[in-house]
């Protein structure tokens, strides 16, 4: 290593990623590397069947796209990159642990980037800290976050690539308010009806809602669990219509069950704006709901742009695996290795399982990288190690991934991001069935 | 009515469901003994028949069930000469545990060709009714009208199959007492494969009828598999009657518990009666205790 590469990677970490594209940066980076080193293995543990197979096979994708435009650059300082996969199927933390163990084992996978596994506890942390390995994933858990802080020096290679889902809480609230103070919605009551389902994403958002009503100038109209996986909304729905709030937030997250919650809703509809979570992002919810979706809203803190930036991506990723292929969650995987690469580079190459001493040089470049990605900004927040959240965390968007708010206006068509302003492609549009 | 209407929808709707996939699982322990852990399995074959029969061959949704139904069959009858036939003639005394195994080995297997072939992404069922039917102050939604149709339609099929044919009463003979219906000229073997391939039918029906309501996926069929299992126990394994009333009955309990006391203690009430029932009469609630004849 000579003290001009030294001071190209100083330059670029406090410079930052902005400006240059990836593909360029890690070009750069390359340059002055020796082509045809040793591959470097990238692990990831995702749920290739199972109920989130189809997620599984998209963080997949994510990752063999970014992978060949990484090779195409150079790879790593020369090294090519190479993917190993483990079936994390059902997942829950022995599943996940015995898969993350056999990359380490059986390929000496330098960084594991996983998608999401759920009932895991955040054990994957810990497999990551005991063989000193980088770990990324988007399980987008707050409890990520504590368990970082518990130990902030063992668990120094695990980042979670997103913000936590807790930011949904107030984000959501947040929104709320600009439509009333922009006198966009006018709503019939201060009443909102939160509908979690029985598992740790969803009720950590119900809860992060419900604490923080009263500081938006909301109360609650009813609070109820619902089982997962629902499809029969008829008993939710009663107790719904006999105290109609201004807005329902249902945080329970499978698409097919909130496709069915909008055709029953829509047999006697409340005056009341929709919002859900995280299902309504997949094309199983445009087809089976169809024209019932249209007006509904939901939000994710982690997902592709649609601007300029991204379109590349977009595009390269519908070429190769067609039109209703889901690349807001092969985006996520995406910039995960592309952030991971970057890292890498600039912190002299990747360190092998075990490598405490390299591994950390990565991780402190993964910490000071602020990465523009096709999902917007990933900038490390240092108290949980997760990304921070704009608007809500963060007021400056340079820092922040932004939390963007979709609403489903037309099933026919791609949903439009309405939300927050600077990255809004279309306005607001009252939902259908509210009359008033 | 107007807040009882949908409660009642929803409770009819789902006993409607547990009833269709209830009925070909009792069937099968009734006349066989077996509990087909790929009875699961095969309605999702189903649900993905109607689904290949309508968006890729372009037939008429009415056909989409027809090939639903086939495919059921087929894998019914499948599992019966591969895996039931030996099984039964090579460790007739293990047979009950066995099969067990055998089928949920199938049912891994059935799963993981579906994911192989259509990916794990999921779809909607193209076989599905849009709009609402209004009858009076009760709006239901033409889908739920539907599968309630298709299930009473079916029992009654079943019921006037096992009465008024020949074959079906060489089921109730077989299921009854095997050895003497074999004396009697009934061939066992053929029953069981009749048997097999008509509770595979009503799998695949009932497949297409569960994924219209929720989507197709490879594990489509593991919570109806789960719930059908819970009904056969409360009404006595292998009777279906019973069975038949024990999903509408508890379907219906289960609706008015998720209103009055929240959705999340529905299914927790639905075991908590599954309990009490089953120390009250652990033969379940229409069942007859077996003598075991040594």
């Amino acid at each position: 290593m000579t003290g001009k590469d030294v001071l190209n990677r100083r330059s670029l970490l406090q410079g930052g990623a902005l400006g240059a594209g990836s593909a360029a940066m890690l070009g750069a980076l390359n340059a002055r590397a020796q082509t045809g080193g040793d591959p470097i293995a990238i692990g990831s543990a995702l749920p290739m069947s199972g109920v989130a197979a189809a997620d599984g096979a998209e963080f997949r994708r994510g990752l063999e796209l970014a992978a060949e435009e990484i090779n195409a650059a150079g790879g790593i300082l020369g090294r090519p990159v190479t993917i190993h996969v483990e079936d994390t199927a059902d997942m829950g933390a022995d599943i996940v642990t015995q898969a993350m163990q056999r990359l380490i084992d059986r390929h000496d996978c330098s960084a594991i980037i996983n998608g999401y596994n759920v009932g895991t506890n955040m054990v994957e942390m810990d497999v990551a800290a005991d063989n000193d390995v980088i770990f990324v994933h988007y399980n987008t858990l707050i409890s990520h976050n504590e368990k970082f802080l518990t130990d902030p020096d063992r668990y120094y290679g695990c980042f979670q690539g997103d913000p936590p889902e807790y930011w949904y809480g107030p984000g959501f609230l947040l929104f709320l308010r600009n439509l009333i103070d922009t006198g966009q919605w006018t709503p019939p009551n201060n009443k909102i009806a939160i509908i979690p389902s029985a598992n740790e994403y969803s009720i950590v958002i119900a809860n992060a809602i419900r604490d923080q009503l009263a500081e938006f100038g909301f109360e609650l109209s009813l609070y109820e669990t619902v089982p997962f996986p629902t499809s029969q909304w008829g008993p939710t729905l009663a107790r719904l219509r006999q105290d109609p709030p201004a807005a329902i937030a249902v945080t329970h997250f499978l698409p097919q069950d909130l496709a069915q919650f909008m055709v029953q809703f829509l047999a006697d509809p409340t005056q009341s704006l929709i919002y859900m979570q995280y299902g309504p992002s997949l094309p199983a919810f445009r087809e089976i709901g169809q024209e019932a979706i249209n007006g509904t809203l939901y939000s994710t803190v982690v997902g592709c742009l649609p601007d300029d930036f991204s379109a590349n991506f977009r595009e390269t990723y519908r070429a190769k695996h067609g039109p209703t292929a889901a690349f807001l969650t092969g985006s996520q995987t995406y910039d995960g290795l592309w952030h991971y690469a970057l890292s890498a580079a600039i912190a002299g190459g990747p360190g092998a399982p075990f490598d405490g001493e390299q591994n950390r040089r990565v991780a402190e470049a993964m910490r000071r990288l602020i990465y523009r990605g096709v999902n917007g900004i990933y900038r490390v927040d240092l108290e949980g190690q997760s990304g921070y959240c704009y608007p809500t965390q963060i007021g400056d968007p340079s820092l922040g991934m932004a939390h963007q708010f979709i609403q489903h206006q037309d099933y026919r068509e791609d949903p439009k991001l309405i939300a927050p302003a600077l990255y809004a492609t279309h306005d607001f549009v009252m939902p259908p069935w509210i009359t008033a | 009515m107007d807040i009882i209407g949908p409660v009642l929808v929803a409770g009819l709707t789902t006993g409607a469901l547990y009833a269709l996939a209830t009925l070909g699982l009792s069937l099968v322990w009734g006349a066989l003994g077996m509990l087909n852990m790929a009875h699961g399995a095969m309605l999702t074959l189903g649900g993905y028949a109607a689904f290949s029969a309508v968006r890729t061959l372009g037939l008429p949704p009415a056909l989409g069930v027809v090939a639903a139904a086939a495919a059921g069959v087929a894998a019914g009858a499948l599992i019966h000469l591969l895996v039931a036939s030996p099984l039964a003639r090579r460790s007739p005394e293990t047979f009950q545990t066995t099969i067990m195994i055998a089928t949920f080995g199938v049912a891994i297997a059935l799963e993981n060709a579906i994911l192989t072939v259509y990916g794990g992404q999921p779809f909607g069922q193209p076989v599905a009714l849009r709009g609402f039917a209004r009858v009076g102050p009760v709006t239901a939604p033409w889908q739920n009208l539907l599968i309630m149709g298709v299930a009473l339609a079916l029992m009654g099929a079943v019921a006037l199959y096992l009465t008024r044919t020949r074959g079906g009463r060489a089921i109730r003979a077989v299921s009854q007492n095997r050895e003497a219906a074999e004396l009697l000229g009934v061939s066992s073997q053929g029953v069981y494969l009749r048997v097999l391939a008509l509770s595979g039918g009503l799998a695949g029906v009932c497949g297409v009828m569960v994924s219209s309501i929720t989507q197709l996926s490879p594990t489509l069929g593991g919570d109806p598999m789960l719930k059908a299992f819970i009904m056969c126990v409360v009404a006595g394994l292998g009777n279906i009657p019973g069975a038949i009333a024990a999903s509408f009955g508890l379907a219906i309990v289960e609706a008015f518990v998720q209103y009055l006391a929240g959705a999340r203690w529905g299914f927790p009430t639905l075991l908590a009666i599954v309990i009490l029932v089953l120390v009250w009469r652990p033969n379940g609630l229409f069942g007859r205790a077996q003598v075991q004849r040594l």
